[in-house]
């Protein structure tokens, strides 16, 4: 038990952001209520020459890394793509051996953008964690607009994604906001790559209505191809998803929205909601690498 | 001579001769400077600079300008708010009105910052960059208090957006586009920055056709340790300016603000509009929190209205000295701006911090890490004047004392008197289900899903009540928003509320209406209401009916404030919300904060389970007043629904203790629409229906269900629990009725001689579709 627990201190999470990442503070809450270390770190960190000694990172100081939502450097060009350009110039290398040493990394909305635009995912080569360039976008929402509300997920992993290994076969709840989230592959490789995907699980969540169906809009609520709401890569250690897990990471964070059948959310009995699974699968895949 | 003297200097400088000007010069030299002000004000300019022995500056004329504002200095609004409204004192509030914003304990260790602001002008000229500039403005109010923001929220007010564009008056904007504008200024700035839009209101009435209202209200959180006053801290500090840079949009942002828009005022008075970035704005806000945090600070203030002529002089003056400031080293968009135009723009995402000078270089090591720009462009002093530079030339001297005490009026008014008959008696509809359907379908009734969703009411993770709740994407409105703001399980409500048709016709009870509103949907989610702000937009007070009506309105506040006890902690006063087509209706914007104190016990809106009870809660009465069923059925109605303090006091009391005593399932007030409406939208959250006998209320069936009396809820509770639930509140004094059922697919209603049906499927797409079919979704 003492040696589990020391582990859990070994533990360091970086979250990273830039100006206009804005959803690092919910992250870093989440892992640090699992027990281990978690902190927002900037982009500068890693890099610039006028950060002081003490402010000073490397990827390496690190078992895992999180790309949180937000709107990186406004996003006024294709969402993630700057944030994405900024990592490309300066941690490139890092990233890699980073992910080819099987530490996960995870990308929550513009976080999934950002890791689309570094060609991390979908991923489909081992040996290069980071395409030359990208596979997939996250196109703007079929209603042309940004959008919050609540999404019904179906977790259709069988295994390989190391972000979902405590879920089951089953349908969460985690709420949705963006403008860009519609997972689209080049037209005349969709197909092929949605086979590709399947056959190496790299589905892992799936858009669905209150009976589980894949269903349109408002259930699917971007108008992703094949109802795609996130992906891992071929390995199973880098993972995005456009829904905000740490936005159910509470009990309460569920209250105003009743589960099929329901009467009332049960919020009292249970301190963690629907959200929590993501981190702490995370947290104990690190536990068993390291 | 020429009154405008072109001074010899590497830049452009004028001085004026006012000392031997006569009024109508005055005048002249006022309007040509656009400074807004009137001839005594400027009489009083010419006295200073005679006694001084000199001429002014261009940019000394600009300052004073800028600081005798209405918007500035609330010179026709301050006597009537301090008699009225500034004068409830509770130990809990730790700041109020003095500050950017409203400080208020929340626990033993944090305390909760508001404020609440209009941005009417702006928004009518430039819809996107007038609304995302108020959001960036109202966060700076907040952050400079050394807050983390947590929660927005947008009361909104446009003309009918059904009117063609023929009927528009010239130099009027649609109000599909100022709508649409709006929204979407709203949503890309706070979206971007990261704070959740949570709450707000839409309403639609010509009254606004010429002049849309749009206020933006903020709340924060702070250790109250860091809370950071907005004055220096001492003699010889550093003045650091942090931020965007300076530049030629926002000049006259006040000055504009503080008279009527006209048709032309789209050409002349567009780059008094200043342009938003978020992207600036969101690690500006973190800088400043850090900086907090680390206490390196003694003082921190936002640059709004009047750029640096109004920061500089207010942190300095508060903390009991004067300035010395050297205008090179603001940086600037454009190199050849003029000095006054530095001092005066009202470019956004600044904000000037004073510092201790050993510790400038950690202030400034932050901001750079942050990539935010920061210069030290003066200091603290002794001598209560304000000195500013330009290179190497003195352009501005002036002791602060008289610059900041502008004028304060007591403006005459005339108080309207509805016209109210004795015994006023409207008509029952000739088709219920008609009226019904045409209430549930009004703008002002119908789902706003359209705009909700469009803003990020979940970013934070702390948004425990959405404005939008129910089964997914089934969702009803929501009474209050409820927030988490610590790691505690404590929580904030919050909500927006007023209601122009009764302000128009009654500016009184309407306004006293709108509070009982305010609090009836805090006490719904089972919060105690906490304190409340105001965002006071009216026409002309230059106008005694405007005056009037405001004061009216300033009473009823002050008189249901101060019986309820609830402090008014921060406002904003926006007069001149006029143009030669029309004033606003009345529109005291109220926004209210309640405490709970487990955001696990928090009340949602929509029916939960079939089977369980209804009841309704509080009297109904025959009262119509700008109620929506007067609207639609086109008869007149001068009795606005009243409202007392007392028995207000009475039913939240008992209603919160109910919540403790029983398990309520869901909870609801009835506002617009009347009881009908409330029962449908806590149906159409879970799509479930009601079957509802009415047998047992005294009265016409038309006012059962559509009057808007005041003070009432609907709750629903389990079958075995409803008949206590009554007698609990019966005998505590307060009025309750055992309705009927929750119900499975359809809306059942039953009175005497009486039988309404309708399908919920029927209901729902009316209220869903209400507003979508004129924006389109």
């Amino acid at each position: 038990m003492g040696e589990i627990e020391d582990k859990i201190e070994d533990i360091k999470i970086a979250v990273l952001r830039i100006e206009g990442t804005n959803c690092e503070d919910e992250t870093v809450r989440a892992l640090r209520n699992l027990g281990v270390f978690a902190e927002a770190v900037h982009l500068k960190q890693f890099y610039s020459d006028i950060i002081k000694e003490s402010e000073k990172r490397n990827i390496s100081d690190y078992s895992g890394i999180i790309f949180p939502g937000g709107f990186s450097a406004g996003d006024y060009v294709r969402a993630g793509a700057i944030f994405s350009a900024r990592v490309k110039s300066v941690l490139r290398k890092d990233l890699e051996e980073f992910i080819r040493q099987g530490f996960p990394v995870l990308g929550i909305c513009n976080g999934f953008q950002i890791l689309v635009e570094l060609g991390a995912l979908p991923g489909f080569d081992e040996d290069r964690p980071l395409s030359e360039t990208p596979e997939m976008v996250l196109a703007i929402n079929n209603s042309n607009r940004f959008e919050c509300r609540q999404s019904l997920l179906k977790h259709e992993n069988r295994g390989k994604c190391i972000f979902t290994r405590n879920l089951g076969e089953q349908v969460v709840r985690y709420p949705v906001a963006h403008a860009e989230g519609k997972v689209t592959f080049p037209s005349s490789m969709e197909r092929v790559y949605i086979n590709r995907l399947v056959q190496n699980d790299q589905i892992v969540f799936r858009y669905v209505d209150e009976e589980g169906n894949y269903a349109g809009y408002p259930w699917n609520p971007n108008g992703s191809v094949y109802n795609i709401a996130g992906i891992c890569n071929v390995k199973g250690n880098v993972f995005g998803l456009m829904p905000h897990p740490e936005r159910a990471f509470f009990s309460w964070n569920h209250l105003d929205y009743p589960k099929k059948g329901d009467v009332f959310s049960e919020v009292t009995s249970e301190a963690f909601g629907e959200g929590k699974v993501i981190f702490q699968s995370m947290i104990d895949y690190i536990r068993d690498i390291l | 001579m020429d009154v405008f003297k072109r001074i010899e200097a590497p830049f452009l400088l004028y001085q004026i001769d006012v000392i031997s000007a006569d009024d109508e010069t005055l005048q002249r030299i006022s309007d040509e400077l656009g400074l807004a002000l009137n001839v005594d004000e400027m009489r009083r300019i010419k006295e200073y600079f005679k006694s001084k022995g000199r001429n002014p500056y261009d940019i000394e004329l600009q300052a004073l300008g800028q600081a005798w504002s209405e918007h500035c200095c609330y010179k026709s609004s301050k006597y009537y708010l301090k008699q009225f409204i500034f004068n409830l004192e509770r130990d809990y509030v730790i700041s109020a009105i003095k500050e950017d914003a409203g400080v208020v304990e929340f626990d033993d260790k944090h305390a909760y910052v508001v404020a609440f602001e209009s941005h009417n002008h702006p928004s009518a000229i430039e819809p996107y960059g007038g609304a995302a500039t108020g959001i960036g403005g109202i966060l700076r109010d907040v952050v400079c208090m050394g807050a983390q923001p947590i929660a927005l929220i947008d009361p909104l007010f446009f003309g009918n957006l059904d009117i063609s564009h023929f009927e528009l008056p010239r130099g009027t904007k649609h109000p599909l586009y100022l709508l649409s504008g709006v929204v979407a200024g709203i949503r890309d700035y706070g979206n971007r920055v990261g704070i959740p839009t949570v709450s707000g209101m839409v309403f639609f009435d010509d009254r606004y056709l010429t002049n849309c209202l749009v206020n933006v209200g903020c709340i924060g959180i702070a250790k109250k340790e860091n809370i950071v006053p907005s004055r220096a801290g001492g003699e010889g500090e550093y003045f650091v300016l942090a931020g965007g840079l300076t530049g030629r949009d926002g000049i006259h942002g006040v000055t504009f603000a503080s008279a009527e828009l006209k048709e032309t005022s789209e050409e002349e008075s567009r780059g008094a509009v200043q342009l938003g970035n978020p992207i600036v704005k969101e690690p500006l806000m973190h800088a400043c929190l850090e900086i907090v945090e680390k206490k390196l600070i003694t003082g921190m203030k936002d640059l709004g209205g009047g750029g640096l002529s109004c920061a500089v002089g207010e942190m300095a003056l508060a903390a009991g000295y004067g300035a010395k400031v050297n205008l090179d080293n603001v940086p600037l968009k454009e190199a050849e701006m003029a000095p006054w135009e530095i001092w005066v723009s009202e470019s956004q995402e600044r904000m000037l911090v004073t510092v201790k000078p050993e510790l400038v270089d950690e202030v400034l090591y932050v901001f750079d890490k942050w990539d935010v720009p920061a210069n030290v462009i003066g200091e603290t002093k002794a001598e209560k004047t304000l000195e500013v530079y330009y290179k190497g030339m003195k352009i501005y001297d002036m002791e602060i004392e008289f610059v900041t005490s502008g004028p304060e009026y007591c403006r005459t008014y005339v108080s309207k008197k509805p016209e109210i008959k004795e015994e006023e008696r409207l008509k029952p509809p000739s088709d219920y289900l008609d009226v019904f359907k045409r209430i549930l379908q009004h703008p002002n009734v119908a789902s706003k899903d359209w705009i909700i969703r469009q803003y990020d009411h979940q970013v934070r993770a702390s948004t425990i009540l959405r404005p939008l709740q129910g089964k997914i994407n089934f969702e009803t409105h929501g009474d209050a928003a409820v927030i988490k703001p610590t790691d505690s399980m404590k929580g904030l409500s919050i909500t927006a509320d007023v209601n122009p048709w009764m302000t128009s016709i009654d500016p009184y009870w309407g306004t006293a209406a709108s509070f009982d509103e305010m609090i009836r949907n805090l006490v719904a989610v089972n919060s105690v209401p906490h304190s409340f702000v105001d965002c006071l937009n009216f026409g002309n007070p230059e106008k005694p009916e405007r005056m009037g009506e405001f004061v009216e309105s300033v009473k009823a506040l002050g008189w249901m404030a101060s019986g309820l006890n609830l402090p008014c902690v921060s406002g904003n006063v926006s007069f001149y919300n006029e143009t030669p087509y029309s004033a606003v209706a009345p529109t005291p914007t109220l926004m209210g904060i309640g405490v709970i104190d487990d955001v696990r016990n928090a009340i949602t809106s929509f029916f939960k389970k079939k089977g369980n009870a209804i009841i309704l809660v509080g009297e109904t009465r025959p009262e119509f007043g700008g109620s929506v069923y007067s609207e639609v059925t086109g008869q007149k109605s001068f009795f606005v629904p009243r409202t007392s303090p007392e028995r207000l006091k009475m039913y939240i009391d008992c209603m919160l203790n109910a919540f403790k005593e029983f398990k309520v399932f869901s909870c609801h007030d009835i506002s617009e629409g009347g009881l009908v409406v409330a029962i449908a939208e806590m149906g159409i959250g879970n799509r479930l229906g009601a079957e509802i006998d009415l047998i047992g209320i005294e009265g016409d069936v038309f006012v059962k269900l559509f009057s808007e009396s005041n003070t009432r809820w609907i709750v629903e509770i389990s079958q075995s629990q409803a008949q206590d639930f009554v007698s609990f509140l019966l005998s505590r004094g307060c009025k309750a009725y055992e309705l009927g059922v929750v119900s499975r697919s359809d809306l059942s209603i039953n009175d005497r001689n009486f039988n309404l049906e309708i399908d919920m499927k029927e209901v729902e797409d009316l209220w869903r579709n209400g507003l979508v079919r004129y924006t389109g979704w």
